[in-house]
């Protein structure tokens, strides 16, 4: 038989009980739209998850620290005081950038200087990291000016909340001064060492080279000062040479290790993986995601639990699909003997089965996508609230409110379509099967 | 006509061919613990551009025998050759396509398709050919206009009359032009007038093509239409009755035995070739004789 033959013939026969086909399509279409509509809403509840992951900027960021020593936010106690120190240095850094799905590491040093204007003093978090990588870690906008270019790394950025408020400690009540870096100068210097009298502190201008972060959501950013790490070795080690000559050594060999390091992963998902390796290699780690992973996890199984929905939703219209088939054989079976006595082949009567319980995986799998526009617009309507509710962390770490918790993309429908055809086919194998095992002399003997 | 009748008879003189030989055919059939032997031991050919009747009261077999020719049914034991090849050594795959190019099918219930029109109905055995649209369409218009239904291509088998109907079935069985035509009962739903209708029609556009022709039947009447008749009793050939002179006597198999006969002479011609095939000689002989056995067996079974 040629194709359009066989497709002709199984649209006839298909249209020949018509109600019979109506109600198993009206099954396809309601498996359908479980199916679409269950997803989109577990598609939708990960997107509240990534929009955390956004705004937040740090999910997907590391904090290491060395072990022992200095800082570090916490100790891990497990294996006591037998932990050997491990100093991040530029050997464990590169160790750090070959571990799997790290994107970005960058060292960073911590210094806190006082900048100074005429009398009056601030206080500043200086970070000194890697420009080059900033921005992979999801720093905010800039107020003003450009971000720091890969030539000209000599740019200070400011936290939106730094360098505005000046006190004067030598006054009784501590005067406040609020400085405009665009008029007022400031300059800092750093304070580690003891100062050399014979020689004049060395003293850096804030005023040539800042830039203010935009106002963010994300806290991290707004108390701290930003500088390229290249730049910073550049002025500490002019710095180191106002120093004595035993201080200067102690200087420079302080800032060949760093006191924390940024290391940004590929994925969220595999941040914990990231995080356990950088441990592995004897250093502090932590992050975000140590919190929000278990969420995410409970998030997932929720969406499994929907998709399950949908799927036996799908099943039972699969049930539904071979009930009809079966029935069919058993109307048509003379046909199939008559088809069989004229010569036709056995492995087009299977095709002619399989065909029609595809097409109705078809055309209820066309309606149901119509449809389901319409249900996962109900869904973000009428539904949101109580979706909302039931989402792990929300209103903590996460905030559904207002969210479209059933989002369709593009691919789903095809996605949907292509699963209801191959529903109808396998539901449709085991008649077409049995049909083509008819006998077609006692087909013949049977009526209709 | 006159000239057909000449080439007809060059062919003869030449060496009619044998188009179906039916060797030792064997069907039992398993009713619950029953064994029924509807077929029993028949052997008998039949040749181009004959018209072979199967006569036998109702439960003799016959109909049983034509399935087993047709390869709708599968024979217990013994062999169907046709055009040469062993129909039930073929896989189903093979078996439907020599179907659709060498066998056509004649019902007593019709068999048509009542979803489909006439037209429709007729053009189905092209449908399995691949043939195209177009040319099947013309076929099948052609072939219902020579059955006299030119005017009725639309209509569904509901609308016709039974006479119509099988006419249609007529139809659908020649359209694909096939060298052997099986008829069951062809008439067996009709009325006398158009059961002389139908056979007239079957006989002139089987002489037309040379196409052969096996008709099972009960009615000795309609049994005058054919060339050969084979009476068949309780499974068995009572007698092949020859009518008309279209083959030489002795090639129509008078009987089993003579065909058994040529066997023989057959083992006997080879003595030159391997023991091995001799020990398979050796084989079938045994089988036969078991056979043989089995069916006497089963004869006393049977009553």
């Amino acid at each position: 038989m040629k194709i359009s033959d066989l497709l002709k013939m199984g649209l006839r026969n298909l249209f020949r009980r018509k109600a019979r086909t109506a109600l198993t399509v009206v099954g396809m279409v309601i498996g359908t739209i479980s199916i679409v509509v269950m997803i989109s809403i577990g598609i939708g509840i990960d997107s509240v998850y990534e929009e955390a992951v956004m705004s937040n900027g740090s999910l997907s960021l590391i904090n290491v620290y060395p072990t022992g020593g200095n800082g570090g936010f916490y100790i891990s106690s497990s294996d006591g005081g037998q932990q050997k120190q491990v100093q991040l240095d530029d050997d464990i850094i590169e160790q750090i950038r070959q571990i799997e799905n790290v994107k970005f590491v960058s060292p960073i040093i911590n210094k806190y200087v006082t900048p100074m204007s005429g009398k009056y003093q601030s206080w500043l978090d200086l970070m000194v990291v890697d420009f080059s990588v900033l921005k992979e870690f999801g720093i905010p906008m800039l107020e003003d000016g450009s971000y720091p270019s890969k030539e000209v790394k000599t740019k200070i950025l400011l936290g939106s909340n730094c360098l505005r408020d000046f006190y004067d400690y030598s006054s009784r009540y501590g005067k406040t001064k609020t400085i405009d870096l665009s008029k007022d100068k400031v300059t800092f210097t750093f304070q580690d060492y003891a100062q050399n009298d014979k020689k004049r502190p060395y003293k850096v201008t804030i005023n040539d080279n800042y830039a203010y972060f935009t106002n963010d959501e994300n806290t991290m950013y707004s108390y701290s000062g930003f500088m390229d790490i290249d730049y910073f070795k550049e002025i500490y080690t002019k710095y180191a040479n106002t120093l004595k000559v035993e201080d200067r050594k102690k200087a420079m060999k302080s800032i060949e290790t760093y006191s924390q390091a940024w290391v940004n992963a590929d994925n969220i998902r595999d941040v914990n993986k990231v995080v356990e390796e950088i441990q592995a290699l004897g250093l502090q780690a932590y992050s975000a995601m140590q919190e929000l992973g278990p969420m995410i996890e409970t998030a997932d199984m929720l969406k499994n639990v929907f998709a399950g929905i949908g799927l036996i939703a799908m099943l039972v219209s699969a049930i539904n699909i071979a009930n009809t088939m079966i029935m069919s054989i058993y109307e048509r079976t003379k046909e199939i003997g008559v088809m069989k006595v004229l010569g036709c082949v056995v492995r087009d009567i299977k095709k002619l089965f399989l065909f029609e319980a595809g097409m109705i995986g078809l055309i209820g799998g066309g309606i149901g996508i119509a449809f389901s526009y319409v249900a996962s617009w109900a869904v973000n309507k009428y539904g949101g609230k109580l979706i909302s509710s039931i989402i792990p962390g929300n209103g903590w770490y996460v905030d559904g409110t207002g969210t479209d918790f059933s989002q369709i993309p593009w691919w789903l429908p095809i996605l949907a379509t292509s699963f209801a055809i191959l529903v109808g086919v396998i539901a449709g194998y085991i008649p077409a099967r049995r049909a083509t095992k008819i006998s077609a002399i006692e087909a013949m003997k049977t009526e209709g | 006509m006159g000239d057909n009748k000449v080439i007809e008879k060059q062919e003869q003189n030449k060496e009619p061919e044998k188009v179906i030989e039916v060797k030792h055919v064997k069907k039992v059939y398993r009713m619950g613990s029953e064994r029924i032997c509807a077929v029993d031991d028949v052997s008998f050919d039949i040749l181009k551009g004959e018209f072979c009747c199967l006569l036998g009261t109702s439960g003799s077999g016959k109909s049983t025998l034509l399935n087993l020719m047709a390869g709708i049914e599968k024979v217990t034991s013994g062999q169907i050759i046709i055009k040469g090849k062993n129909i039930h050594k073929m896989n189903e795959n093979n078996l439907a396509r020599f179907r659709q190019n060498f066998l056509g099918f004649v019902f007593q219930s019709y068999n048509l398709l009542n979803s489909m029109t006439a037209l429709e109905n007729v053009e189905f055995p092209l449908v399995f050919k691949k043939v195209p649209l177009r040319k099947r369409k013309k076929a099948a218009k052609e072939m219902l206009t020579k059955v006299g239904l030119g005017t009725r291509l639309k209509h569904k088998p509901k609308q016709m009359s039974g006479g119509q109907q099988q006419r249609v079935g007529i139809a659908r069985a020649f359209v694909a032009k096939p060298e052997i035509v099986f008829a069951d009962e062809p008439t067996g739903n009709l009325d006398t007038k158009t059961t002389m209708e139908v056979m007239d029609l079957i006989k002139q556009i089987a002489r037309d093509n040379k196409q052969t022709i096996v008709m099972v039947t009960h009615d000795k009447r309609l049994a005058g239409y054919a060339d050969k008749i084979i009476h068949i009793l309780d499974g068995k050939i009572q007698e092949v009755e020859i009518l008309r002179d279209i083959t030489k006597p002795e090639e129509s198999g008078e009987s089993s035995e003579q065909n058994l006969k040529f066997f023989s002479e057959e083992e006997e011609s080879v003595t030159e070739d391997t023991k091995i095939e001799d020990a398979k000689i050796d084989e079938t002989k045994m089988e036969d004789a078991q056979q043989l056995v089995s069916a006497t067996t089963e004869d006393k079974e049977e009553n």
